[in-house]
């Protein structure tokens, strides 16, 4: 048995998990999980704000450690290895749960390991499918990031499409703003697109069609914007042709992904915060039939920020005896694919 | 009755709130091992090679850590290290305040008690400000001020911290005393200095406005 204490505090939410690495199913993986989410503290900013995030883990981190700990019944010295989220994310809250991660470790004497937020992502498929094998392709969309992967094995990442702008997450949060449905975005987004037309309004499709691989959302962003402020169409209208737009700028992108990808891809993944939406989901269950490959999504609960994932992750890390020194960095900005080519736009999304 | 293990008599400090981070540990009052590096930058890195590199890795049976004011990043560094080992080593964590020690420092190298104002870097261009009398007893609360406030606040003819230099410059006829907590130095804090538990002293609210630039109330 392989215990894992997994740490996650890249952006709004502190996370604490117990993995048992060696378990079989992912009930029995997750031995258990705490999850703080700091939406109540940002919201009145209308988008997290790092100085308040990080003082939020700071405040919570280690209660919920040792809270985590007594929900498995296990101790500390029960732990194989301590996995720390070490970026790429909001550095302050990093720096907090990174700092706590090796801490835990020197005082124990287990081994740290740092893990790629996105690694943690990309991964938690395998995590919740114990039958998903390597290689797969992933599409990975959250808040901060949009990308598609070649996942070809434990740290082998080929990135095939990035953001030139803004993240998909981020256009789901931005219109949020724009029809004035609060903090997070995502899921009210979704909510009200429910009750609306998604052919009433008029939007861009930006790239779609394109021999360019990579996402563009700023001027969908844009254009919803300019539909509101014309003052013809309802609210739900608005939220509904957004998000159709939006989906069909992904289902665009991944399809040529999947072209571009090696043949023997065993699934298309997808995982992230935005994974969650169920029109999403749905319009990838259609693409991944086409492509004659099966759609893995992990269970919502493991979509959005998570230290089941980043427990998970170091499980893979660890079973193949990898560790890291105390002195390992935080990095505000951290891509999986090292060797890909710098896109136009893209910062900290690629 | 077998004698108590030497973690139970040892206190661990950990300095990483200002641009030194220092640790240190000590067994029935006395320093027996420590490290103070001026960093500047990347405590997130140093501070637990630090510790590990201490006797027994720096095991104790209490933890003491500066909580503020400083950097924000510094503070929660100390913070969230001192809370693991607490809760890896069941050990109790206590804090005390940045002005503290290096007034206690200022005391001490000066050879004897002398009112000290402590003067240190602050966020977005003000300076932390602290005035302690003779006998170290804090005369104010901790504020946080332009550098043209903070020096007319100016009573004591010792100023202590890291831009007591700039105080000197400013004020002729100030003694400055140019010093940054060092972790080696905590026997000097006064028992009144020392906290139970850790609260962060962040020394200013977080820089954050709402929609439209409006402060938070």
């Amino acid at each position: 048995m392989a215990l894992i204490l997994g740490i996650e505090s890249s952006c709004d939410e502190t996370a604490v998990a117990v993995i048992d690495g060696s378990a079989k199913t992912l009930a029995d993986r997750i031995v258990a999980q705490r999850i703080a989410s700091q939406d109540e503290a940002h919201r009145p900013y209308g988008g997290v704000v790092p100085e308040i995030a990080a003082r939020a883990h700071a405040d919570v981190i280690a209660p919920m450690v040792a809270a985590t700990l007594a929900d498995a019944g296990l101790t500390l010295d029960d732990m194989d290895a301590i996995a720390a989220t070490a970026g790429p994310g909001l550095i302050g809250g990093v720096m907090v749960g990174l700092v706590t991660g090796k801490a835990l470790a020197m005082a124990s004497g287990k081994p740290l390991i740092g893990i790629n937020h996105l690694e943690g992502h990309a991964l938690s498929p395998r995590l919740a499918d114990p039958t998903l094998a390597y290689p797969y392709c992933l599409l990975l969309v959250s808040g901060g990031h949009c990308q598609i992967l070649e996942v070809i094995g434990l740290g082998q990442y080929r990135r095939l499409a990035t953001t030139i702008d803004d993240a998909l997450g981020e256009a789901f949060d931005k219109t949020a703003k724009v029809l004035g449905l609060g903090y997070p975005g995502g899921p009210a987004v979704e909510r009200l697109a429910r009750e609306g037309n998604p052919r009433a309004v008029p939007l861009p499709r930006p790239l779609v069609g394109s021999g360019e691989p990579h996402f563009s959302f700023a001027g969908l962003k844009s254009a919803v914007l300019r539909a509101r402020d014309s003052g013809q169409y309802a609210p739900a209208d608005l939220a509904a042709s957004f998000q159709q737009a939006a989906i069909d700028c992904v289902i665009d992108r991944t399809r040529g992904a999947l072209a571009a990808c090696a043949p023997n891809m065993t699934a298309l993944v997808v995982a992230g915060g935005v994974a969650a939406n169920a029109a999403l989901r749905g319009a990838l269950e259609a693409l991944a039939g086409e492509a004659g490959l099966p759609l893995v999504a992990p269970p919502v609960k493991l979509c959005t920020d998570n230290a089941a994932m980043i427990g998970w992750a170091g499980a893979e890390r660890f079973a193949t005896g990898q560790s890291d020194p105390l002195d390992l960095p935080a990095r505000p900005r951290w891509p999986l694919d090292d060797s890909a080519a710098p896109v136009r736009g893209a910062g900290v999304k690629a | 009755m077998a004698d108590a293990a030497p973690h139970d008599r040892r206190r661990l400090v950990i300095d990483s709130a200002t641009e030194s981070c220092s640790v240190a540990l000590f067994e029935d009052g006395a320093l027996i091992a420590g490290e103070c590096l001026m960093l500047g930058r990347g405590h997130a890195e140093k501070l637990v090679p630090m510790i590990a590199a201490l006797p027994d890795r720096g095991r104790a049976a209490t933890i003491l850590v500066n909580s503020g004011p400083g950097s924000f990043t510094g503070i929660r560094v100390g913070l969230a290290a001192a809370r693991a080992l607490a809760l890896a080593w069941n050990a109790t964590v206590r804090s005390y305040h940045s002005p503290d020690l290096i007034a206690a420092m200022a005391r001490a190298q000066h050879g004897g008690p002398v009112a000290v104002d402590v003067v240190m870097t602050g966020g977005h261009g003000e300076w932390f400000v602290r005035p302690f009398d003779a006998d170290g007893l804090a005369l104010a609360p901790l504020a946080s001020l332009s550098p043209d406030a903070a020096l007319a606040r100016l009573s004591a003819p010792l100023v202590a911290g890291s831009q007591a230099a700039a105080c000197a410059d400013a004020r002729p006829g100030v003694t400055a005393m140019p010093l940054w907590p060092d972790a080696r130095q905590a026997g000097l804090l006064p028992a009144t200095a020392l906290g139970d538990g850790a609260a962060p002293a962040y020394g200013r609210a977080p820089d954050a406005r709402l929609p439209g630039g409006v402060l938070p109330a």
